[in-house]
């Protein structure tokens, strides 16, 4: 059996910070909005959805006691649908989609809904503590801020300050562009107050102003980190050759600190037929797969090649990418290493550009690519991205 | 002295401090777009002004500012234009704020929006006179606080004693403000309040809001602390408790509250204001505003009603001691009249005083002295003589004709020349009534309510004989005795009785139907009755019930329905009210405790079918059992003024007052589908439910009531 996503749907993206638009919105809101929208657009009886999985890093605060389940109650008739919420670091959005779609796939369930949440404003990122940076896991394991990832990569990989940088222009001006030519208007539910008054309508992050000149005068946010503090040093237990790192990124070149949230209906065609949708894509293969934590951000390589490979495929026979801009050298990295067209990537912009919601970012790019497949009437879409603990993720859908 | 005037205020600044001095036209201060066009003005004017060390805010008039301007409120039913005006008046308080030290110099009242204005200043100092009182009263009228009430307060005196104050909707007096520190000092006259407003300007030179200060500490729970989420918690429950859902303003007050706390101070200011604007523009908001503001104000200023300035009442005479009567002498004594108690026996005097003197026990404002002179204007007796010269006299016995005919023919000899004759009667036509009177032009019913030293309303009811001058007088009299008085025509019932007789009779007959007197209070209380059916039954009795029934018979010719059948067996069951400790409910020692469970014995074989139990449809049944009751009363030519059905109905038997009334109801509902649903009720339950030709008529003219 297959599953298929019948609709998709987000927020635009808030600045994460007290003065961004939906700093006053509480996730359950952000969320429960969107299952509001899923029904409302697919005249759905929230009934027959089996489950609600939500992907949210940090489950703390406004983001704790299972989102996924109070948003549901929240926005829906009827107390029948359960939730569940999720952990997968950045790939938790799209890790929704991919259980969703295992779940129908398998046939245990028949319609489910997948997306994610972040309020980074109301929820701070880390808010959750952990044990990943205690000295006790750094002497069994190896942790460093993904930062210093980053700049790991790009030392290792020799990519430049100016290429970083020229990525990053790049992102915002393709966003500017699609924001522009109105390409997410389809798939953004504003967020409204109780009174239906918008209180954001469209994403709020983008600086199409950026410039390479303004990107050049901001200095390496993991600069002080790094070498001050020495955290630097943390990344020779696995890279005994680097005793120098080169800090390329800052905050114009990696993914914005945003509040959203994402939503996806994803169902069997028996069950889509039933409830009178059409669906709109298969999801073909999906992936995961993990390495050493250290150099952490370069799981959308093995994730790809593994996504591929489960669907008989080639990098050709993919038609749109997206690849998470969390630091700009990931799909840098990514491209070089799987040989991936550079006009085929990110192709509306990405989080450089947009900010990343944590638990949301996944299905959001999912959302992104299947609209803009619909878009350019192309067929195959593979969304990846890279995942703290040295993870990745993949997921590979096609038209139908 | 350097001076500034505008349509709002004037400024004087005297070394160094302005005071500015809130004096709007007509009276009052209130918030709307003069007063904060007039702010900005003079702030302007204020910023251009060299060597201002301060600010002192206060009031030309009696109060410092009741509040938002309620009539610009109802004026506007869009939430965008709700929105900007609580943006402007955030942008005046914010101003003063993170402005120079600014001093509130409340010379007076300072309610709702004027208090919040208060908030935005520094420092507060109230007049300490009983006149005045401070509060946050707008969960009362079905809003929230808009103008940063409910962030301020939580953030100046911690969460649970803003709490105390939003969701209880208080307004308390200077020195209980200052004790839950809603002001930071008193002051014993004006010039003292400006002097000490002055001294801490000159002291804060470098005054801040909490909020606005580097390391601030909330008072009492942090938000998201394990204790303000159980506070949280626990609120969350008193308020259901008092509301049953049927109050969206204190759920609302709550939740913005919490979520406010969660954010920063300026942006809590939005969530403020965009739940604001939802409950301001709301048709049940805009119907409680117009009928517990407008329509009680317009009944207690008795507009449109005949007037005289004293009615040459010196002497009031109160005939019977029981409850009532003893109250009756006591509030016309502590209005100042010289009162009478007559009863026929002395035991049922001494128990009316000593009820009397348990009420001067809770007059704590006066000294022993006072209480004594109060005390001392009370005569009881049991002498016919005691009466002599009496100006006015209202009988409070046993409601039987042919007994008031006789103590009417009995009495109005000893009365004064002119005085005037008052039955309490509940229900018994006036016209009836004077029959036996040798002056049916003074002779005029005032319906009270008990516990009459509590209840608000007084019902007065003019038969035809009854002239304006004798209506002018009573009207008087209950000015002097501060009750909202309704006038109504006469007829068996008038206005109230009607009305309450069909709610607590619904309820019986929802029990002869089946349903559990738990469920069916729950549901009057979840339409918003603010007492359930069968609770009120077993107060006033379940014999009073048969009593009036079989009354109501005589006069209205009603129609028998197993609900009376069902009373009647209960009291001949001996299940007669909360008095005997028995009735709908079981009762252990005045405690009310389940239902009673003989109740299937007795309604076993009354033949009623089962009907719909749910919450929803017992909650419509009960209400609209009252709005027939309502549309009858209207035909029946008993209702003088609409306002007056409103306001008789919520303060006189407890009416849903998110309703805003009976007729507001009608209104919501729409005439064209209250009639239908009259109808569809009225063919599955009976003709009670039947609608008035006065909702028919306007329901096809497309009339409404109140627009």
């Amino acid at each position: 059996m297959s599953a298929y996503i019948f609709d998709a749907v987000r927020t635009p993206r808030g600045r994460g910070k007290t003065s961004g638009a939906l700093y006053t919105t509480r996730p359950i809101d952000l969320l429960a909005g969107l299952l509001e929208g899923i029904r409302d657009r697919n005249e759905l009886d929230t009934n027959e959805v089996d489950d609600v999985v939500v992907g949210c890093v940090t489950q703390v605060g406004d983001q704790g006691a299972c989102i996924a389940r109070f948003a549901a109650l929240q926005a829906w008739e009827g107390n029948s649908v359960p939730g569940v919420t999720l952990n997968r670091f950045c790939a938790s959005g799209l890790e929704a989609v991919n259980h969703a779609a295992a779940m129908v796939a398998s046939g245990l369930h028949d319609c489910v809904v997948a997306g994610g949440v972040e309020s980074m404003s109301r929820v701070p990122m880390g808010a959750d503590g952990g044990a990943i940076f205690d000295p006790a896991v750094q002497w069994k394991v190896g942790s460093v801020p993904q930062g210093i990832s980053a700049d790991l990569i790009a030392t290792l990989d020799g990519i430049t300050r100016d290429e970083v940088d020229r990525f990053a222009l790049d992102s915002q001006q393709k966003a500017a562009a699609a924001m522009e030519d109105g390409r997410f208007v389809r798939s953004i539910l504003a967020v409204r107050d109780e009174n239906g008054l918008p209180i954001l309508e469209v994403d709020e992050f983008p600086r199409p102003e950026t410039t390479l000149d303004g990107l050049a005068k901001l200095g390496a946010s993991f600069e002080a980190f790094g070498v001050q503090f020495g955290l630097d040093t943390l990344v020779r237990r696995r890279y005994p050759s680097v005793d120098r790192i080169t800090h390329v990124h800052h905050a114009g070149n990696s993914s914005g600190i945003v509040d959203g949230a994402a939503a996806l209906l994803i169902a069997n065609e028996a069950k889509g037929r039933a409830l009178g949708l059409t669906p709109r894509a298969r999801i073909r293969s999906v992936a995961l797969t993990a390495e050493e934590p250290i150099i952490m951000l370069t799981g959308p390589v093995t994730a790809t090649k593994k996504a591929l490979a489960k669907a008989g495929m080639t990098v050709d026979d993919i038609d749109l990418f997206e690849c998470n801009e969390a630091f700009a050298v990931v799909p840098m990295h990514w491209m070089r290493e799987l040989g991936v067209d550079p006009a085929k990537v990110n192709v509306n912009g990405g989080s450089i550009a947009f900010g990343h919601p944590l638990g949301a970012t996944g299905a959001m790019l999912l959302n992104t690519v299947l609209d803009e497949l619909e878009r350019r009437d192309l067929n195959t879409g593979l969304v990846t991205l890279c995942v703290g603990g040295g993870m990745g993720i993949a997921t590979i859908i096609e038209r139908v | 002295m350097t001076t500034y005037d505008n349509d709002a205020l004037r400024i004087a600044i005297d070394d160094g401090i302005a005071v500015i001095t809130l004096a709007m036209d007509g009276g009052f201060n209130k918030v709307n777009r003069v007063l904060l066009e007039g702010l900005a003005g003079g702030l302007d004017w204020l910023d251009a002004q060299e060597g201002v060390r301060g600010i002192v805010l206060t009031s030309a008039h009696r109060d410092f500012c009741v509040g938002a301007d309620l009539e610009m409120v109802l004026g506007n039913d869009d939430p965008a234009l709700m929105l900007e005006a609580t943006a402007a008046l955030n942008a005046i308080t914010r101003r003063l704020e993170t402005g120079k030290p600014v001093v509130a110099a409340l010379n007076g009242s300072a309610l709702g929006g004027g208090y919040e204005l208060a908030l935005g200043c520094h420092h507060r100092i109230a007049l300490d006179t009983p006149k005045s009182q401070i509060g946050l009263p707008e969960v009362s009228l079905g809003v929230i606080p808009g103008g940063g009430g409910t962030q301020r307060l939580p953030r100046l005196v911690g969460i649970q004693a803003a709490l105390d104050v939003i969701l209880q909707a208080k307004m308390l007096r200077p020195p209980k403000a200052k004790q839950a520190g809603l002001v930071d000092a008193l002051a014993p006259d004006r010039d003292a309040l400006l002097a000490a407003a002055k001294a801490w300007v000159t002291e804060n030179p470098k005054a801040k809001q909490p909020w606005d200060t580097k390391g601030y500490r909330w008072p009492g729970a942090r938000p998201a602390s394990p204790d303000a989420r159980n506070m949280f918690l626990a609120a969350s429950a008193m308020v259901y408790k008092k509301t049953a859902g049927a109050f969206p303003a204190a759920e609302v007050a709550l939740s913005v509250v919490q979520e406010g706390s969660a954010v920063i101070f300026e942006r809590s200011l939005e969530i403020e204001a965009r739940a604001f604007a939802k409950l301001a523009t709301s048709p049940q908001a805009r119907a409680m505003i117009r009928t517990l503001f407008f329509h009680k104000t317009a009944a207690d200023k008795q507009k449109g009603l005949p007037h005289v300035e004293d009615p040459g009442f010196r002497k009031v005479a109160v005939l019977g001691a029981g409850m009532m009567g003893a109250g009756l002498a006591f509030v016309s004594a502590k209005a100042g009249y010289d009162v009478v108690l007559k009863d026929i026996s002395t035991e049922a005097l001494d128990r009316g005083m000593a009820h009397i003197d348990a009420e001067l026990a809770r007059l704590k404002h006066l000294d022993a002295d006072a209480r004594a002179a109060l005390r001392a204007r009370i005569t009881p007796t049991v002498e016919l003589e005691g009466l002599r010269g009496t100006d006015l006299v209202i009988e409070a016995v046993f409601e039987d004709l042919a007994l008031k005919h006789r103590v009417i023919r009995e009495v109005e000899p000893m009365l004064a020349e002119n005085a005037v004759f008052a039955s309490n009667t509940s229900a018994l036509p006036i016209a009836d009534l004077a029959t036996a009177s040798a002056h049916p032009d003074r002779f005029i019913g005032l319906h009270f309510f008990s516990p009459v030293e509590k209840m608000p309303l007084l019902e007065i009811i003019t038969s035809a004989g009854t002239d304006d001058h004798t209506l002018a007088r009573s009207l008087a009299y209950c000015r002097a005795i501060k009750k909202t008085p309704i006038v109504v025509n006469d007829g068996y019932g008038f206005y109230t009785t009607r009305v309450f007789s069909a709610y607590i009779l619904e309820g019986a007959q929802l029990v002869a139907e089946g349903h559990d007197p738990v469920l069916v209070d729950w549901a009057a209380r979840v339409a918003g009755m603010v007492v359930g059916p069968l609770q009120v039954f077993d107060e006033v009795t379940l014999t009073l019930g048969v009593h009036a029934m079989a009354e109501a018979e005589k006069y209205l010719g009603v129609a028998s329905i197993p609900g009376a059948e069902l009373v009647k067996r209960m009291v001949a069951a001996d299940r007669k009210g909360k008095a005997h400790g028995a009735g709908f409910y079981d009762y252990a020692s005045g405690r009310r405790k389940g239902s009673w469970d003989g109740l299937d014995g007795v309604r076993a074989d009354l033949g009623v079918a089962a009907t719909d139990g749910s919450v929803e449809a017992l909650g419509e049944r009960l209400i609209l059992a009252q709005v027939a009751e309502v549309g009858r009363a209207l035909d029946a030519g008993i209702i003088r003024n609409w306002r007056d059905a409103e306001v008789g109905a919520i303060f006189g038997i407890g009416f849903a007052p998110n309703t805003g009334g009976p007729l507001s109801y009608a209104d919501q509902r729409g005439l064209p589908e209250l009639v239908a649903a009259l109808r569809r009720l009225e063919a599955a339950h009976g003709e009670r439910y039947a609608p008035a030709r006065t909702f028919v008529e306007m329901a096809e003219k497309g009339e409404t009531f109140f627009g």
